[in-house]
């Protein structure tokens, strides 16, 4: 038995971090599944699915070491035209910042509630914002 | 700061006007944004909102005597601004080649309010001293609304550059000089003819939706300071170059913020930015 539920986000900056916990506490219980694991997984290449302390500081500073580790000023080789598309493709540190953050996490659930360590929450990282972005948590078990 | 207006935008891909995903695809098939997604108007201002830009001009385009309707209409850019004004300006288009189309832009600039008018050489299939043409730019003076004019290469399907040369306006700026009129993309990749033009004609002006290699940091530096002279447009142009992103196919955010890094004294930046544009718009 499974269930998935899609959630779409307009967000509002170039590189923000968006709660999603409540999110995973809801699909969970509405699922009616007992045991089994919920996944969270971004549905792009230039958004993360990360798992921390939910605090102002570390905010900043997983934002500002991304930013050390992938600057924005490189002669990128996806600073180009793509044909596929028609358009240019500009964001290459979106895409190297998701592919370092991932783009899923998991956890288990254990009579129909999330099991997650006191200082988890779970976060989407956009990379590449404003942007209109979709993020799927399914829940797996019986 | 003063107002950051974004002189060239196409809302092609605005959800409120692709109800019907045939138009849809017709859009993005016709203007080359072959994965363009639809876009919800308020995705648009967090956008705007993120990058600091006041408002964006919206283009339409009018292909009726070459394939039988418009990309965008008229009537779609009027009922955009209409929902929201502070932060739209809306372009009209006309087919040249249609008999009725001064008729059309009297329509667009008296009961739909429109503020300037849109044509692409290329696409519409004319050369600008074409003599159709002259009626409506008579029209544009009589009315004081500027022409936005594609110039230079298009990467839409079924175009030619040699419609859109900056050289070919020349002709347009010296029997009508009256007329403002902005050759878009600044011309590229002729930009040094477009640099001589805004040189010798105050009413033509050119913007700045170009990036067709590299970052936009990396393209403009290019362009704005190896292909032209570094300070040919803070000393001697500053007064007619716009702002324009031409999203979404180009990058509208990094494009700004590669703007805003240029060398220019920042009374440049602030008629760059929105000054010359509302110079422009009348």
């Amino acid at each position: 038995m499974y269930k998935l539920e899609k959630f779409v986000f307009l967000t509002e900056r170039y590189n923000q971090m968006i709660l999603l916990t409540d999110q995973l506490h809801i699909v969970v219980a509405n699922s009616g599944i007992q045991n089994g694991l919920v996944a969270v997984i971004t549905m792009h290449t230039t958004t993360g699915i990360g798992v921390n302390e939910n605090l102002e500081c570390l905010e900043s500073d997983i934002d500002n070491a991304l930013k050390r580790l992938v600057p924005e000023d490189l002669p990128y080789a996806h600073a180009r035209i793509l044909p596929d598309y028609g358009s240019t493709a500009g964001n290459p540190t979106g895409h190297i910042k998701s592919m370092l953050t991932g783009n899923s996490c998991v956890f288990p659930v254990m009579e129909g509630k999330l099991v997650m360590g006191d200082a988890q929450d779970v976060f989407l990282y956009e990379f590449d914002g404003p942007a209109k972005r979709t993020v799927t948590i399914t829940v797996i078990g019986e | 700061m003063s107002v950051v207006i974004d002189i060239h935008t196409h809302p092609a891909f605005f959800e409120c006007i692709n109800t019907d995903p045939e138009k849809l695809e017709f859009r993005r098939q016709n203007m080359g944004l072959y994965k363009a997604g639809v876009t919800p108007l308020q995705h648009i201002f967090n956008q705007m909102n993120y990058a600091g830009i006041d408002r964006l001009a919206l283009l339409p385009l009018d292909l009726t005597t070459i394939i039988g309707k418009s990309v965008v209409s008229n009537n779609e850019i009027a009922s955009i601004v209409q929902e929201t004004p502070d932060r739209f300006i809306g372009f009209a288009s006309v087919d040249p080649h249609h008999k009725d189309a001064v008729k059309t832009l009297e329509y667009a600039f008296e009961e739909l309010h429109l503020s300037g008018l849109k044509l692409h050489p290329s696409k519409q299939k004319f050369y600008p001293t074409d003599s159709e043409l002259h009626p409506i730019y008579e029209c544009c003076i009589r009315h004081n609304k500027p022409i936005l004019f594609h110039a230079g290469i298009s990467l839409e399907p079924d175009t030619n550059s040699e419609y859109a040369r900056p050289i070919l306006f020349e002709e347009v700026a010296i029997h009508y000089s009256k007329l403002r009129f902005c050759l878009a993309h600044f011309g590229w990749p002729w930009v040094t003819e477009t640099a001589a033009l805004l040189l010798k004609y105050p009413n033509i002006y050119a913007d700045t939706g170009l990036l067709y290699f590299d970052s936009a940091r990396e393209f403009y530096d290019h362009v704005f300071k190896t292909e032209l002279g570094e300070h040919w447009i803070d000393r001697s142009l500053r007064h007619q170059v716009m702002f324009g992103s031409n999203n979404p196919r180009f990058e509208q955010i990094r494009m700004l913020e590669a703007l805003r890094a240029m060398d220019w004294r920042e009374t440049t930046l602030d008629l760059v930015l929105g000054e010359n544009a509302l110079a422009f718009l009348g």
